[in-house]
């Protein structure tokens, strides 16, 4: 078990979860800090979140999205930025499924808040939950990371 | 002690987007209210007790008299543009179909029904198809991408 977690390829293979993961969020969060309004309308329709916390967190998620997703490329705080993504994965997988448990046909709201693209399925919850073992994967397997975090450490280690 | 690390650098990351957010929000042409004082209008509907609705894609509609055309978009999207010889029977998604449509419905002397809505999540097409279908219409249909998508074949481009 100890020889797993100390491989040496899980920096790498992290680096590609990393990108991909980081891209994800990165993509999704720029619509949503434009309009904010439409976001809003999204979370609301979930019907889960009392009203006086739709808006708020339509103005505050995006940019942990945002800040999570550049910090995940980077390799900055990395294990701090993967359990911010897994944190919204559990939380987008709990409301995606109450709302198909609740009946409700509508739009994910995941990406752009344009029409009802995206329609929520158990397909949803399928990728978001492989999203959140990725984000499982950097967070539990990556001890030194590539980029930001390793470039510190390296300096660190020299001074 | 790195997992203590971890969980403050997560929460100052949050602590930032909320800064940035509300920052953002002050200043941007489309700021919400922190705090949501009018319910929004959401519009989910719950599930249909509709009958069968078979999907077609636009190419599969015929225009030879063979289908009745219902367009179950609002007026004013009909007035815009409407599938040709199509008539305009605007779906509601709160209010059922009135039995005097209906009975119009039922009336033609028609093979299919094909119901042509706007294309969205919920489409109002199926919608409307699967309360016609449940009201006893038999033979009902609506268009896998509503009316764009007719308009889009009906035009020769792609939808």
């Amino acid at each position: 078990m100890s020889r797993l977690l100390q491989w040496r390829g899980h920096a790498w293979v992290s680096l590609v979860l990393r990108l991909y993961l980081g891209g994800v969020f990165l993509a999704a969060c720029f619509h949503k800090i434009l309009h904010p309004g439409a976001f809003a309308l999204d979370i609301a329709t979930y019907q889960i979140l009392p009203l006086q916390l739709v808006n708020l967190q339509a103005i505050v998620l995006p940019w942990v999205e945002l800040l999570a997703g550049v910090m995940l490329v980077v390799g900055f705080r990395t294990r701090a930025a993967a359990l911010l993504i897994d944190a919204m994965m559990v939380m987008f997988i709990v409301a995606i499924s109450i709302a198909l448990g609740n009946g409700l046909e509508m739009g994910c709201g995941c990406f752009a808040s344009e029409g009802g693209d995206d329609p929520i399925s158990w397909h949803t919850v399928l990728r978001d939950a492989i999203w959140l073992a990725m984000g499982l994967y950097i967070l539990l397997l990556d001890s030194n990371p590539l980029g930001v975090d390793r470039l510190l450490r390296n300096k660190r280690n020299n001074a | 002690m790195r997992g203590l690390t971890m969980v403050r650098d997560a929460a100052l990351v949050v602590a930032l987007s909320f800064a940035l957010g509300l920052g953002y929000n002050a200043v941007h042409s489309e700021a919400i209210p922190v705090v949501a004082k009018v319910p929004y209008r959401i519009l989910v509907p719950c599930p249909v007790e509709g009958g069968e609705v078979v999907p077609l894609e636009a190419t599969e509609v015929r225009w030879d008299g063979s289908d009745l055309v219902l367009d179950a978009r609002g007026a004013a999207e009909a007035a815009t543009w409407s599938p040709p010889g199509a008539r305009s029977v605007p779906y509601d998604f709160l209010d059922p179909i009135a039995d005097a449509t209906v009975a119009d419905l039922v009336a033609v002397p028609v093979e299919r029904v094909v119901v042509v809505g706007d294309g969205l999540v919920p489409d109002c097409g199926e919608e409307m198809g699967k309360e016609l279908s449940g009201k006893g219409v038999r033979n009902v249909h609506f268009v896998r991408g509503g009316a764009p998508a007719v308009r889009a074949q009906l035009e020769g481009r792609q939808p």
